[in-house]
């Protein structure tokens, strides 16, 4: 496992990770959560009612709740998707960047660190949602795109500074960050996208965050 | 660290014929997204490659209180009345279900960059992706052609994927593996000229007997079923062939074309069947452009002269046989020692392998299947799948199975606990496959343009339902199979289901309540050997109650040992449908508001914009119990049926459409009287010419029943199988006036008019001619 724990002393590599426009962030929920079809009003009250509050077009739910360790219930979106995600049987909320986002790598994982908190916060505080909570310590950040960031050492090295620097940007300038590669789950099974598992130490609330 | 573009970085791992017509598909979209290609050329451009449409890329949805436009970024168009940008769906070809490791991986990274990491078996071997934007298919078109898979001709005029039976070469009561046979037929099909010019989609299957289930041959439009014959005193290989079937609205068994086909004049006798459906099948009406509709038109006597005359013109082609000379180059073996099963086993394995397990011919040897939810399983699944494979049953071993599974062939007995542990691992190791408790279904509204009722969330239900049950069930219930469409093109094949369910919409009270039609005793052996019959119409949120109700009555009523179908047959329809009546009325919206929702869905059930109808409430519109009167008409012509009154059977079906094309003609307020001459005059002028009839995508379809059988005289048919058309026809249109009443009373409310001032521009923007999805 890779893990850098002083970002400031990482250098950025020239990579095509900017061109890679996929890019994923999950933050995990914390023990207790509801079971993923209660999100499914909920998703699609954000789609009539706007209260999201967001500039994505939301278009339709998808629910795939009956799949373990699936993507559980999606929000499906023009540029973007949200879905309360169920991989590694642990639910939290995803947010998924697919297109239309006109920044480079870095503004777009800060916008899909924003979006994620915004969501999260949101849904915290939905009273159809108990027990519902976001844990702000840990993250999970995909990059879907196997032409401009496979998963390979290069690659894992340039998105690290990417990602401390957004979520300074976003969560301030004193949050420890502390990034790993997250491992291959079997040496048989063929590599998934490249990902990498985020702890934050000093993170605000979700709450406040969004705030 | 990488190179620039998925087609740079693939280069000679695309096939150069498959890479140009890429290029060349990339190049039509750019030139579609800029205006510059025509809409239905691009469009059936687009389908041929796979590329298909999906539920709102029309601009517009339903939010529960209204029909809202999706603001997509651009006003370009893919097709016509579809939105350039809307997600849509990839249609992924699995020749005979076959899906080797590699094939896996690529659909698995497919899955996870372009859609939502959810790779969808299809009731047809296909794999589907959905939320895709097209601007992104030519690069996965790439990588999977770089895996061996296609796309082409998925969708679209086309030959589409040629199934079989998943136990094909592995299976004790097969005549020979029909395997390679389907293989040539692709290879030889894929692109061919002759069947570039269809008016509709061909489905071609194969199977290796005539009992077993798993080709479903006679719904299809051409159906092969292994034959050896002696000849000159030696075995010789061959097919039975049959021609025209197909589900649909009107099911319709497929006829023998030939009952022996010798194995060299397989190829050779499907292209002429292929070049006479080019040349004499419709091209202008969608509606009657399956070759079915020719073959009956023809009569299957006419068809086989027409065939053979074709066949006599062809001129001789080497791939016809080329491949016969290798037919046993194209076997797989397992790649591990076989050995029997272990005895000492976890009561968790033992109970999995019952349903799950089912011993090869080759001894030693089990095809396992693994249950996919609804046919969904992940992309990290599918790489579990694929490592799977490598390590226990060889890299051609995987098939996707019809009823929406994943079957691993040549898996040693010794190696079976080991295997399902992983499967434990995986999250796929749930028991009961081909049973109560794995049933099948269709996208239905999730994602389908075409989609009336939720068909996945009522499955999705029922499963969840059944499993908490799951040992409380009695076994002779359980080994039956459910099988729920959105609507009535069938693509989950529920006309073959013991209890098979058709999506529909009712109006209640002037609002639209999501139904399912039961349609009861289907027969899935003998090649899905015979349809199931139409009982009637229950209410979503009721249809978990309708399964309690059957399968109890089967359980308490059933004489001996009395099969599900015996059972439907002697009872009859009115029997089922009076122990059901109770549940056929939902209750009122102010009672429960639930019935007025489908399952997994707050929205409510397609008002749409419209608002609470006028006849909302306890007053009851006269034009309501015009459509109950033909109900009640309908079900007198299914006792008639039932017993074996034929004539009075087909008079009474063509009157219960008479009283319901009546009830919306006097709800117009047009003058009509009560004999059928004036009706269907009327109903031509009033309903059918002013399209305010039509289906937003059958359009005149159902019309068209009532004109033909007037027109025909077949209301006075006395022959069965034109009674069970009359039957079949009159229930879809009794529908289509549910649904056109429905239609006109919101038009009418949203415009402030009378029901007799609607025109078919207050119906809404016309949907645009889409094919059906039916695969």
């Amino acid at each position: 496992m890779t893990t850098f724990t002083n970002p400031l002393e990482t250098t950025m590599t020239t990579t095509s990770l900017d061109r890679a426009e996929r890019v994923q962030l999950k933050l995990f929920a914390t023990p207790g959560a509801p079971d993923a079809p209660a999100l499914i009003p909920v998703f699609h009250e954000w789609i009539s009612d706007g209260s999201l509050e967001t500039d994505e077009l939301l278009i339709d739910v998808a629910d795939y709740s009956h799949v373990k360790a699936g993507p559980g219930v999606l929000l499906i979106g023009h540029g973007a998707d949200w879905s309360y995600d169920l991989e590694e049987e642990r639910p939290g909320l995803l947010f998924s960047r697919k297109r239309a986002f006109a920044g480079d790598f870095r503004a777009r994982l800060e916008d899909a660190l924003r979006q994620a908190l915004r969501a999260a916060g949101v849904l915290a505080l939905d009273p159809r949602l108990p027990g519902l909570a976001f844990d702000a310590r840990e993250l999970l950040v995909r990059v879907p795109d196997r032409l401009h960031a496979p998963n390979d050492d290069a690659s894992f090295a340039a998105l690290v500074p990417h990602i401390v620097g957004a979520v300074r940007a976003v969560l301030g300038e004193d949050v420890g960050v502390r990034v790993s590669r997250v491992a291959k789950e079997r040496s048989d099974v063929a590599t998934g996208p490249l990902a990498a598992r985020v702890v934050l130490e000093g993170a605000p609330a979700i709450a406040r965050a969004q705030a | 660290m990488s190179a620039g573009s998925w087609k740079e970085r693939l280069g000679d791992a695309v096939p150069e014929t498959l890479a140009q017509e890429i290029d060349v598909f990339e190049e039509q979209i750019a030139r579609k997204k800029s205006g510059r290609m025509d809409e239905k050329l691009f469009a059936e451009t687009r389908l041929r490659r796979g590329a298909y449409g999906q539920r709102y890329d029309n601009g517009l949805r339903n939010d529960g209180r209204g029909q809202r436009r999706l603001a997509f970024p651009s006003d370009a168009t893919k097709g016509v009345d579809t939105v350039f940008d809307a997600p849509g769906m990839q249609r992924i070809k699995n020749p005979y279900g076959l899906v080797t490791a590699d094939q896996m991986e690529v659909m698995a990274e497919c899955a996870e960059e372009y859609a939502d990491r959810i790779l969808h078996v299809t009731t047809r071997q296909d794999i589907q992706l959905h939320f895709v934007h097209v601007e992104d298919t030519p690069d996965m078109h790439r990588r999977l052609a770089s895996g061996g898979s296609t796309t082409r001709e998925a969708c679209g005029n086309s030959v589409r994927n040629i199934t079989a039976c998943v136990y094909a070469g592995v299976c004790s009561s097969q005549s020979f593996d029909v395997t390679p046979y389907a293989e040539a037929a692709k290879e030889f099909l894929l692109g061919h000229p002759d069947v570039q010019d269809f008016g509709r989609k061909f489905k071609i299957a194969f199977s290796g007997c005539h009992d077993e289930p798993c080709g479903l041959v006679t719904f299809h439009d051409l159906g092969a079923v292994a034959k050896v014959r002696e000849v000159d005193g030696a075995w010789k290989r061959g097919f039975e062939l049959v021609v025209g079937g197909g589900l649909g609205a009107v099911p319709v068994e497929a006829k023998v074309l030939t009952e022996f086909c010798p194995e060299e004049e397989l190829l050779p006798l499907t292209q002429a069947v292929c070049r006479v459906f080019a040349r004499l099948g419709e091209k202008q009406s969608r509606a009657r452009a399956r070759i079915k509709f020719l073959v009956q038109k023809t009569g299957i006597e006419e068809f086989r002269r027409l065939v053979a005359e074709e066949r006599a013109l062809l001129r001789p082609d080497p791939r016809w046989t080329a491949y016969l000379e290798n037919l046993s180059g194209q076997d797989v073996a397992g790649v591990r020692p076989a050995g029997p099963l272990p005895e000492d086993v976890s009561p968790d394995f033992a109970r999995w392998a019952a349903t799950n397990l089912r011993p090869q011919a080759q001894e030693g040897y089990f095809a396992a299947t693994v249950t996919c939810p609804l046919g969904d399983f992940t992309a990290d699944q599918a790489r579990g799948f694929a490592a799977l494979m490598r390590r226990y049953t060889g890299d051609k071993s995987c098939r996707l199975a019809v009823d929406q599974n994943v079957v691993f062939r040549w898996l040693s007995g010794a190696d079976a606990p080991a295997f399902y542990a992983r499967l434990q691992e995986l999250g796929v190791a749930d028991h009961g496959a081909g049973t109560l408790l794995e049933p099948t279904s269709c996208p239905g509204t999730d994602t389908c343009k075409l989609g009336i009722a939720s068909s996945r969330g009522l499955t999705g239900e029922l499963r969840r339902r059944l499993r908490v049950l799951d040992d409380a069930i009695d076994p002779d219930v359980k080994k039956l199979r459910i099988k729920a469409s959105g609507c009535f093109n069938s693509c989950s094949q529920h006309h073959v289901a013991d209890l098979g369910f058709m999506g529909v919409a009712r109006n209640v009270g002037g609002r639209k309540v999501p139904h399912f039609n039961v349609v009861l005793g289907g027969q899935w052996t003998q090649n899905a050997g015979s349809y199931g019959q139409v009982v009637g119409a229950v209410p979503s949120k009721n249809v978990p109650d309708a399964v309690k109700v059957i399968t109890d009555a089967y359980l308490a009523e059933r004489e001996d040992e009395e099969s599900f179908q015996a059972f439907v047959r002697r009872v009859g329809k009115g029997h089922v449908k009076k122990l059901l009546r109770p549940l056929m009325k939902p209750p009122s919206y102010e009672e429960s508001p639930d019935h007025y929702r489908d399952w997994r869905d707050p929205r409510e059930f397609g008002i749409g914009d419209l608002g609470v109808g006028e006849c909302a409430g306890e007053v009851v519109p006269w034009v309501e119990y015009g459509l109950q009167t033909a109900e009640q008409e309908l079900d007198a012509a299914q006792a008639h049926d039932e017993a074996g009154r034929f004539a009075d059977a087909s008079r009474a079906a063509f009157g219960s459409m008479i009283t319901a094309a009546r009830a919306l003609l006097e709800h117009l307020e047009v003058q009509v009287r009560k004999d059928p001459e004036d009706v269907v005059e009327k109903f031509r002028t009033h309903l059918h010419e002013t399209k305010l009839f039509h289906d937003p995508f059958a359009k005149g379809k159902f019309a068209t029943y009532l004109l033909a059988m007037r027109a025909s005289g077949r209301f006075e048919a006395d022959a069965a199988e034109l009674a069970h058309r009359n039957l079949d026809e009159a229930n879809l249109f009794l529908e289509a006036a549910h649904a056109a009443y429905a239609r006109l009373t919101a038009a009418a409310i949203a415009a402030g008019k009378r029901p007799s001032e609607v025109a078919a521009r207050d119906l809404g923007s016309p949907e645009a001619p889409a094919p059906s999805p039916a695969e």
